[in-house]
């Protein structure tokens, strides 16, 4: 045993960068940790929430909320925050029940997973035979119950908006429960969709609180805060000073350059939420040199050239030349507006290019055949009849599966494309 | 001359219009004039009675516990025949005494915050229900005289949501028990039922027919037809008072079970008043129109939504019974008017109000700024402040308010759509994606491919030399947009590129947001 810890010990000395990589990726997936950054402001987002919840707490009253926001922005990991650091504060002073549109969308189910949450929470027996109408007379007992005991109940709805369809009777039961001074609850609504409070019914929607907090993508001094705040190793762990302080050194120097700068600006012009950045980060983190154990510039640009993949691209890299041409054969076709074609109509076109160009690269009617086989297997063309008939390979109808852009990109950057290729292209 | 609400004829507006017309043009250059104004040329005018007492002590945390819109309010038994007229007598004046008398109010203390919040609370019934006097007599006038005549009648009440239906309803049902027992009659069972909280319409005849005491034998409607339809052989039986709450969750397609409620009413030894409250006003026309054949279709009350001056009145009857000055008044007559012209929803206003307080909640603790700045903060709101009053009140008021500032925040927050703000902090390609849509919904073409908007998108971007990127990715951000409610995209094909494309925003929105750009701005022209 002690052998073991001393060896553990040693390989540690040696290679204090494993410990490095475990640690980068821990914090990239935790989101607490990623959040906890934004959470001293004032204007942030989890102040302001838990300043609506703890209100409804101290103050005994009742609030409803939405928080919208687009996929991986961080909803749902701030309100676990809130709540997370409420119930520490607060210890029995708060009840939390979870709902989710996609697995509750019936009332009925919805009311059933609601006292059953609350049997649990309060140790009481839950019986499944319960009927709707006991349902929801236990969950109005049960707000009555809380409210005098000065407990808060929070309901958490994700995915607000698909309660919202149909008639609505959960949002209207629970938004009109909290119009009585005998409940205490926050009702807290999260959705993607940015019109949510629309698609509530006029009666619901008067009897909601039109709080809304917007959760929009950090800004580029937030970004660098935040890759700063991930990536900067602590200098009191573990880890040997020296080393700690010379990573740090390493990644500042790396964060100011301008080409990473570049790298994150293309990377998050398409989408930049918080989730897509952090699988970046992953990326990036996994590629880190194990023997150097520092973080580079070219592990930031591999991890970009392999996340903004093109597949069909890729595809056309690896093709052959006689498969080339049938592909251009094949869209000049479509260009002529001749829209179902298939081998036959293709070799003909093949055969009109080479008498009127005077190509150097013809194949005969196998080798094409050959190709035209290779090209059905990889699924750059299809056949359309897709019953499948007995006619011969040769007169049944195929259509291609790449556009004609990307099949220009993939002829551009192939490694010794013949000009005449680009040229049949672009006429 | 002001304007009078000529449909609201309480007793207060008539003793105002006397006021006005001996005063002479009581500042009213504007319409209605805040209560403000009125009440400085009021104390000239007025000769009237010493003021009534000063507003009651602050009430506890729980205090009201029992008062809500759906529970029977107390304090109101015995004076609530009485309340009325001694409400019309001096109700400007006790607010100009008590404004007066009032201090200054200290927000950093978290007692006089929570009382404030509370009041403004949407569950904290007020004592006193003001501006529906008018309604309220009607269902109670209606109520008693088939108390009186032992018949039995129907009542539909109807109006927008958040315009005080169920609040009053639960006055009249306390006023007309108690009437019954003051006039020696038996008074009557009351029921409430909230529609909304039924599994099955047909529910609805069994919890009626429970009060009845049921045999088990036949169905609940039945039941109930029986009994109505033959004279009672005990003289002692007690009339119905049957409340339905949001009553279009009745409404079936065969639409048979509102019918037969309502055709209960009809028996020739029918017992029971039945009243309904609603949204639509024209629900009983639409839905039951045999009724008339019949000749006895509901009495209809409307319950019109709140005007400016109403929401006025009843939050300054709110904030009348708190002994400090919280909002300017200028900063209630902003909420007012905007909420008026909206909806008339007094539950908008009340969250409005609460709003403020806690804007100004979170001013107070991020800086100790002096007031003098708020003169010059005063930019962007909806009506001019009028420096002279502003200047004065200052000089009156010493510490913090809730200002016009604080308001028109509150207001935008509530009322303003956050599509502006999405499409203004999306990223560049999202953005240049609707762009496109914008421009090639431009025309008569309501709906497209996603290849199109493909070609359009690659379009843009070549005139703007940013290199498109590829249909995966274009694909993955057409769906992100559709999740945020911005795209609609429907279609079961196979291949996603044949999907539709629909744009659920409006185009001058996605046009205004990016009017920042100069590129968009070019490129929407």
């Amino acid at each position: 045993m002690g052998r073991d810890k001393e060896k553990e010990k040693q390989r540690q000395k040696r290679n204090p960068s494993e410990e490095v990589l475990n640690l980068l990726r821990s914090r990239l997936c935790n989101p607490n940790f990623i959040f906890r950054l934004f959470s001293d402001s004032p204007e942030s987002n989890y102040s302001k929430l838990r300043f609506i919840i703890s209100s409804s707490i101290t103050e005994a009253s009742n609030n409803s909320i939405l928080l919208l926001g687009p996929r991986g922005s961080g909803k749902v990991a701030v309100l676990d925050l809130v709540l997370g650091d409420l119930l520490q504060e607060y210890p029995d002073a708060i009840s939390v029940i979870k709902l989710n549109g996609l697995l509750h969308n019936d009332d009925i189910s919805a009311f059933k997973e609601i006292a059953r949450q609350l049997c649990v929470e309060h140790q009481l027996l839950f019986s499944k035979m319960a009927s709707f109408d006991d349902n929801s007379q236990f969950m109005i007992a049960m707000l009555r119950e809380c409210g005098l005991a000065h407990k808060t109940i929070a309901f958490v709805l994700d995915e607000f908006d698909l309660f919202a369809q149909g008639k609505q009777k959960l949002l209207y039961s629970l938004l009109d429960a909290m119009q009585s001074v005998t409940s205490q609850a926050v009702v807290i609504g999260v959705s993607c969709r940015m019109d949510a409070d629309q698609l509530l019914e006029k009666r619901v929607r008067s009897r909601f609180s039109h709080r809304k907090l917007l959760f929009l993508p950090p800004s580029k001094e937030d970004i660098e805060r935040l890759l700063d705040h991930l990536l900067a190793l602590p200098l009191d762990s573990s880890l040997p000073h020296k080393y700690a302080a010379e990573f740090n050194g390493k990644l500042k120097a790396t964060l100011a350059d301008a080409r990473f700068k570049q790298i994150i600006d293309t990377y998050l012009n398409s989408n930049f939420t918080v989730n897509h950045l952090m699988r970046f980060l992953f990326q990036a983190v996994s590629y880190m040199d194990l023997e150097s154990g520092f973080l580079s510039l070219e592990n930031f640009k591999t991890a970009l050239s392999s996340i903004q993949r093109q597949p069909k691209m890729e595809c056309i890299r690896d093709c052959s030349i006689a498969e080339l041409y049938l592909l251009v054969c094949m869209r000049r076709l479509e260009v002529k507006e001749q829209n179902s074609y298939n081998f036959h109509s293709v070799m003909t076109e093949y055969k009109s290019i080479h008498d009127s160009f005077k190509t150097s690269d013809y194949y005969s009617r196998n080798v094409c055949l050959r190709a035209f086989e290779h090209l059905l297997q990889r699924e750059i063309i299809r056949f359309t009849d897709t019953r499948g008939s007995s006619q011969s390979i040769d007169f049944r109808p195929v259509k291609l599966l790449i556009s004609s852009a990307e099949l220009h990109e993939g002829l551009k950057s192939y490694h010794s494309c013949p000009a005449m290729l680009l040229k049949l292209m672009d006429h | 001359m002001p304007t009078i609400d000529c449909r609201n004829s309480s007793p207060l507006k008539e003793i105002v219009a006397v006021k006005s017309e001996r005063s002479g043009g009581a500042g009213g250059s504007e319409g209605d004039s805040t209560f403000g104004k009125r009440r400085l040329t009021f104390d000239a005018a007025a000769g009237q009675d010493s003021p009534t007492s000063t507003p009651t002590k602050l009430k506890s945390l729980r205090g009201c516990r029992n008062s809500s819109p759906n529970s029977p309010l107390d304090g109101s038994k015995e004076d609530s025949g009485k309340r009325l007229p001694s409400l019309c007598r001096s109700p400007v004046k006790r607010l100009h005494d008590s404004v007066d008398r009032k201090q200054n109010w200290n927000p950093s203390d978290p007692g006089q915050m929570s009382a404030v919040k509370e009041a403004l609370h949407v569950s904290t019934a007020p004592q006193t229900v003001v501006c529906r006097e008018d309604e309220q007599k009607r269902i109670l006038e209606f109520c008693k005289t088939c108390l009186e005549q032992e018949k039995a009648g129907s009542l539909y009440v109807c109006g927008c949501p958040g315009t005080g239906k169920s609040l009053s309803m639960e006055k009249v049902k306390q006023q007309v028990v108690d009437w019954a027992r003051d006039e020696g009659l038996q008074p009557p069972n009351v029921i409430t039922i909230n529609c909304a909280s039924l599994t099955n319409t047909t529910e609805i005849f069994s919890k009626i027919a429970d009060k009845h005491q049921q045999k088990k034998k036949t169905s609940p409607l039945q039941h109930l037809r029986d009994i109505y339809s033959q004279k009672q052989q005990s003289s002692d039986s007690k009339m119905m008072v049957i409340i339905a709450d949001e009553l279009d969750y009745l409404i079936t397609r065969d639409r048979a079970v509102l019918h037969d409620l309502f055709m209960l009413t009809t028996f020739q030894f029918s017992r029971c008043i039945l009243i309904g409250i609603a949204n639509a006003i024209d629900l009983a026309d639409r839905f039951l129109p045999r009724l008339q054949s019949l000749n006895c279709k509901p009495l209809v009350v409307t319950f019109r939504a709140y005007s400016k001056d109403q929401i006025l009145r009843i939050l300054w009857e709110r904030l009348m019974e708190l002994p400090y000055i919280v909002f300017q008044s200028q900063a209630l007559e902003l909420c007012a008017r905007k909420v008026a012209a909206a909806s008339g929803d007094m539950r908008k206003a009340l969250s409005v109000c609460r709003n403020a307080v806690e804007m100004l909640e979170a001013e107070m603790s991020k800086s100790s700024s002096s007031l003098s700045s708020s003169v010059g903060e005063a930019t962007d709101q909806q009506t001019p402040p009028d420096l002279e009053v502003f200047k004065r009140q200052q000089n009156i008021t010493v510490t913090f308010q809730v200002r016009i500032d604080h308001m028109a925040a509150a207001l935008s927050k509530t009322f303003r759509s956050p599509v502006v703000d999405t499409i203004q902090s999306l990223p560049q390609h999202q953005q240049i994606i609707l762009c496109s849509a914008a421009k090639f919904f431009r025309g008569k073409k309501k709906d497209t491919t996603i290849e199109e908007l493909n070609k359009s998108y690659v379009g843009v971007c070549k005139s703007a030399q940013i290199p498109p990127v590829g249909i995966l990715e274009f694909l993955s951000m057409c769906s992100v947009l559709s999740d945020q409610g911005l795209f609609k995209l429907v279609g079961q094909s196979r291949d996603d590129k044949l999907k539709s494309v629909t744009l659920k925003v409006d185009g001058s929105d996605i046009t205004f947001a990016l009017q920042g750009v100069r590129f968009f701005r070019n490129c929407l022209q």
